[in-house]
């Protein structure tokens, strides 16, 4: 409630204008139903979205636990001293990194390559669609679940490479440091490629063809109509799904909370920065400290939206 | 003889460039499709052959994994948990996000830009960042350990609110203005006219939102702690860390049997499902 008055004060012309002022209430008045139809969002936001915000920044400031919610304890800044300097968030932090920066090649590289494909066929895109959109329907455990039977050593995908003389023998890639995050991030793709590819597919379809002739006319090949036109295109799509890949991407929790302990294995070799929040919350039941890791998460992934925005953007006209 | 043979000569090539797509397509699909066979063949597989030869077809078809998952584990119960908060929330989230668009799109009350614009802001904020202090907020309202905990919040989503809107966009303001004239209220304006104009994206959005509640992970491990109060998601993740090897068909079971209604789902209203996710983009 409190940031719909907030925000009609702000539109509300000076108080010394009284015909204006009374033409307001009468507009208010006359269209108040639109009042009453956004009235449940701004409630539930009120009470869900702003209050938890408010109250996260309150518990950075102390050691509480819900459970023993007596021993609330001042702390000052120590909350944000000791997130700083913990070298378990940073190494979340440094895994997710190397995650996403592995998952977002993949998915816009597939993305992009199966649309390219798609637009260039002229029969049975559909079908092709609607296959590579099935993973998406599937839910994390379930993926987590198929994904690490199929990559297990027992499982096909080890079988053929195997085989095939590219693996010496089967690993168990869960219990080694470099491998959980990028399997993880092939697991993750080969669910979320389609979306990319139906987004792509989208842009590819609305550049204007006449670009491509009149650029073809000048004798440029097709490197060059795909580098000079198609990607400049594309740009407003791809920024889209780098920015919200990024975002989402950088939350991660199911896909290791189903495969890891919560701590992210022996050596955190898959904990992630909110997987690590969770242990914080619901193992060390400190809330403080687990709010204040959500706030420095939030603040890299602003930051790193941000960048996004100032150095990618520059290239959406 | 001269004439001719340039044109014998580009039309396989011709012809491999145009069959090159199509054969790096269906590799493509092969690919995204094989982890289904995979999951359907080792849920009708004796339970021995999963362990020793996961990769092989069966030897023969047995449903008994589908049958013994329901005798290990209530799936019943899990299932009715999950339909009770998808299907509340879809409801909900459905009428209420359509509400918050109509009022958007086509009613121009004093304050509106900047309430959207607030909107819009908030879909920027990540979700983490509410994590820890809702738990707090849930757990002092007594609401852990309650369906309320994921409903209400799931009420209404901008994201639903933000679709909507573009759809509303596409119709006539006149047409909605001349049953203003005739006297009709906004509220029966929206439910005898805006409503069923809105039916097929109301469709994308419910298809969304049942999805989304029915894939939910994170909000029933944090709320649902009563094993009586466990959605699919949560039991299968249970289940399948019990004893490791031990109850494997029934785990492919319960994949396949949580999975298989929204790939069958997804094929009966596929272009609303990809409707959801296709053409977004910033403003």
């Amino acid at each position: 409630m409190a940031t719909r008055t907030a925000d009609i004060s702000r539109s509300t012309p000076a108080p010394s204008v009284p015909p204006n002022g009374a033409h307001l209430w009468q507009r208010m008045l006359r269209y108040r139903w639109g009042y009453i139809f956004i009235a449940p969002w701004i409630l539930i936001y009120a009470v869900f979205g702003i209050y938890p915000l408010v109250l996260s920044f309150y518990l950075t400031f102390f050691n509480y636990s819900f459970v023993r919610p007596d021993d609330l304890a001042f702390v000052g800044i120590g909350n944000w001293v000791r997130g700083i300097q913990d070298p378990l968030f940073w190494q979340s932090t440094f895994n997710i990194l190397y995650n996403q920066a592995i998952f977002i090649t993949l998915t816009l590289g597939l993305g992009l390559g199966t649309a390219l494909l798609l637009k260039g066929i002229t029969q049975g895109g559909r079908i092709f669609r609607t296959i590579y959109f099935i993973p998406v329907v599937t839910s994390v455990i379930v993926l987590m679940t198929l994904g690490g039977y199929l990559t297990s050593a027992t499982g096909p995908i080890q079988n053929v490479l195997v085989r095939l003389g590219i693996l010496a023998e089967p690993i168990f890639w869960q219990s080694t440091f470099w491998l959980p995050m990028p399997i993880i991030a092939v697991i993750n793709s080969w669910k979320w490629f389609g979306v990319s590819t139906v987004i792509l597919l989208a842009g590819l379809y609305s550049i204007d063809p006449q670009l491509y002739e009149s650029a073809s006319l000048e004798g440029a090949n097709s490197w060059q109509l795909f580098r000079s036109i198609t990607i400049p295109q594309l740009m407003p799509q791809i920024f889209f799904l780098l920015v919200v890949d990024f975002i989402n991407g950088l939350q991660m929790f199911g896909e290791v909370y189903a495969m890891f302990d919560i701590y992210g294995g022996n050596q955190h070799q898959a904990l992630t920065p909110v997987l690590y929040l969770y242990a914080q919350a619901f193992d060390q039941s400190n809330m403080g400290y687990a709010s204040t890791l959500g706030l420095l998460l939030a603040a890299i992934i602003a930051f790193i939206t941000v960048l996004q925005f100032r150095f990618v953007q520059r290239d959406v006209e | 003889m001269a004439t001719v043979s340039p044109p014998m000569s580009a039309r396989p090539r011709l012809r491999l460039g145009k069959l090159l797509p199509y054969i790096l397509l269906i590799l493509g699909a092969i690919v995204v499709f094989y982890p289904f066979v995979y999951m359907l063949m080792n849920s009708v597989k004796p339970g021995r052959e999963i362990l020793h030869s996961p990769n092989a077809l069966p030897s023969q078809i047995t449903f008994s994994g589908y049958t013994d998952v329901f005798e290990r584990l209530n799936v019943l119960l899990l299932l009715r948990n999950s339909l009770i908060l998808a299907i509340s929330i879809t409801l909900l989230n459905t009428l209420l996000s359509a509400l918050g668009a109509y009022a958007i799109a086509k009613i121009p009350f004093p304050g509106r830009d900047q309430i959207f614009g607030f909107m819009l802001a908030t879909m920027m904020i990540p979700g983490v960042l509410f994590l820890i202090p809702t738990y707090v907020l849930m757990y002092n309202l007594g609401w852990v350990n309650h369906f309320f905990a994921l409903i209400i919040p799931a009420a209404v989503s901008v994201y639903n609110i933000f679709l909507l809107r573009q759809f509303l966009d596409t119709i006539p303001d006149e047409q909605l203005e001349a049953a203003r004239l005739d006297g009709a209220s906004d509220i029966g304006i929206f439910w005898r006219i805006v409503l069923p104009l809105m039916k097929p994206a109301l469709t994308t959005v419910a298809i969304l939102t049942f999805m989304g509640s029915w894939n939910d992970f994170f909000g029933p491990l944090l709320y649902l702690t009563d094993p009586n109060l466990w959605t699919v998601q949560v039991g299968l993740l249970q289940f399948q860390s019990g004893v490791p090897g031990e109850n494997v068909q029934e785990v492919w079971a319960l994949i396949t049997m949580i999975t298989l209604p929204l790939v069958i789902f997804y094929f009966i209203m596929q272009d609303q499902f990809v409707a959801a996710f296709a053409n977004v983009k910033f403003k």
